[in-house]
């Protein structure tokens, strides 16, 4: 078998140890650690502000680590080279230019790097209920609908683990119940999901594990094993 | 310019009379093709100062040329353009280097290399002896300096953008809409924004023969502007845009030929009217749209 397509089958592992990060003088993120399987469903809580996008952020690589270590797939995260392999929908779309007019369907080809069909593009569209919006312009469209675009496009490259950051806000709650339960049948079909919420209680999703973070610190909890770590 | 008698031909004729005025028109139309398709890209992604800045630059290689030819005789140089070519590039690096240096004010390196190149033209304006009718057409674009040689470079340009265009499209469409995203999939940021904006100056300064240097940025931009005003997509706006480029390129050159003003000026005053009645056409559409609405919603 193909390498490429046997490493896709297998969802990420990550290991984060004693991760601290801060920004100049402030420190966001304190010794943080926690070690999460693949096919893990990890949800990360805590108030806002309290760093859990900046974690995001630095498992992502964006955010270059100061002290302790991240490893994907038992790789450091400063020499991981796959993140096309890692689905991510961010909690902001300020980095998106839509004032430009551009469809659903063109951004979601164009993010189609690993050539997916057509047929699962629908499927995909129709999963997160947005088959209707698929030849509507970007700029066209509510906070709640776009959210919804980026997670299909989050989906595009059949991703072996899933990064949301809130994904829910300004989601109707209709569609909320709908979102989690598609997020729950991904995890079963075995892709690793890491949640970000601040209102985790409220939503109907199947985490195995939680970190959850208060003031930079925080405390990992493997449900399954019902013990803290 | 050659002041053309009153009993010149018309636009047509002259188009079978005269190879000048075909091959004008020809490096028009590929111009005005290929300008747009750029500078569509150049404008989401916010970098609508780059072409102007790197015209500037390129008319101090142009200014330079003319010096190194005219007074101290290196006439092996043969045009002016070619380091029109090579000022844009090195402008285009000095762009690059600045941005890079100055992280969180990229746009700095605007006026920075702008003003350099103005200057540096300057210099070599007037150490070359200054004002002449070779500046003025560089400065505004001219009918009569379209020869085959650049015909046959404008040609080549316009087929390797293309080509990179169609082959790279994906990489093109992510990167310019949402560079953070663009990184994740691995995409190269820095090596794509190194060769864009090289293609950019080769672009740029093999425009400034039919528009001049103090035009060409709006060949990139307007025809743009006028089209995300109307277009369904990003194809859709690309193609508008395309259109109105070539209706401008064509009704400039031949409104340039009549009155024997320099096409860079009829090309851009025509491509302002469209913008204009797209605006107007917009606004009316809008507005009638929204009376119709509202007199659905009062019949219900």
């Amino acid at each position: 078998m193909d390498i490429d397509i046997f490493e896709r089958l297998i969802p990420l592992r990550l290991h984060v140890t004693n991760l601290t990060f801060g920004y100049d003088y402030r420190t966001v993120l304190k010794d943080i650690s926690f070690k999460i399987n693949s096919g893990d469903f990890l949800a990360v809580i805590g108030n806002n502000g309290s760093g859990k996008s900046t974690l995001v952020k630095c498992i992502l690589g964006i955010n270059k680590v100061g002290s302790g270590m991240i490893f994907l797939d038992d790789i450091d995260v400063t020499l991981f080279k796959n993140f096309i392999n890692i689905g991510y929908v961010p909690q902001k779309f300020d980095d998106f230019n839509y004032e430009f007019p551009i469809t659903v369907n063109e951004i979601l080809t164009a993010s189609n790097i690993r050539d997916i069909s057509e047929d699962k593009k629908l499927e995909l569209l129709d999963k997160i209920g947005i088959l209707e919006l698929q030849n509507e312009n970007i700029n066209s469209l509510s906070g709640g609908q776009l959210q919804r675009v980026f997670i299909v496009r989050s989906l595009m490259n059949n991703p072996r683990m899933l990064i949301l950051d809130e994904p829910t806000v300004g989601v109707d709650r209709k569609n909320v119940e709908g979102f989690y339960k598609t997020i729950n049948d991904l995890n079963a079909e075995g892709i690793t999901i890491i949640l970000i919420s601040h209102n985790i209680h409220e939503s109907k999703a199947n985490f195995s594990h939680v970190l959850s973070i208060h003031n930079g610190e925080g405390v990992f909890r493997d449900l399954n094993r019902g013990e803290d770590e | 310019m050659i002041h053309l008698l009153a009993d010149q031909p018309s636009f047509v004729n002259a188009l079978f009379e005269f190879s000048f005025l075909r091959y004008a028109l020809a490096a028009g139309l590929i111009m005005g093709f290929i300008t747009p398709m750029i500078g569509s890209f150049v404008i989401i992604r916010r970098l609508s100062f780059i072409a102007d800045t790197l015209s500037h630059f390129s008319l101090a290689g142009l200014s330079i040329g003319l010096y190194l030819i005219n007074r101290i005789e290196l006439t092996f140089i043969g045009d002016p353009l070619y380091l029109a070519i090579i000022a844009a590039v090195i402008g285009a690096f000095f762009i690059e280097i600045l941005r890079s240096y100055y992280n969180n004010y990229k746009e700095i390196s605007m006026p920075i290399v702008m003003s350099l190149g103005t200057a540096l033209s300057a210099l070599f304006i007037s150490l070359s002896g200054g004002w002449n009718t070779s500046i003025y057409n560089f400065l505004f674009g001219s009918l009569l300096t379209v020869g085959i040689e650049y015909l046959i470079l404008i040609t080549i340009t316009a087929t390797v953008v293309i080509a990179l265009v169609v082959l790279f499209y994906k990489q093109i469409v992510l990167v310019s809409f949402d560079e953070a995203y663009a990184k994740i999939v691995g995409i190269k940021i820095r090596r794509f924004q190194f060769i864009s904006t090289l293609i950019l100056a080769l672009v740029v300064s093999l425009s400034i023969v039919t528009v001049g240097v103090l035009l060409v940025s709006s060949l990139m931009i307007i025809p743009v502007a006028a089209a995300m005003k109307v277009g369904k997509s990003f194809r859709n706006t690309l193609t508008i845009a395309i259109f109105f480029s070539e209706i401008s390129v064509i009704v400039g050159m031949w409104i340039s030929y009549e009155l024997n003003i320099p096409p860079g000026a009829t090309i851009v005053l025509f491509n302002i009217v469209i913008l204009i009645l797209v605006g107007i056409a917009k606004r009316f559409y809008v507005n009638k749209r929204l009376k119709n609405q509202q007199k659905e919603i009062q019949l219900k």
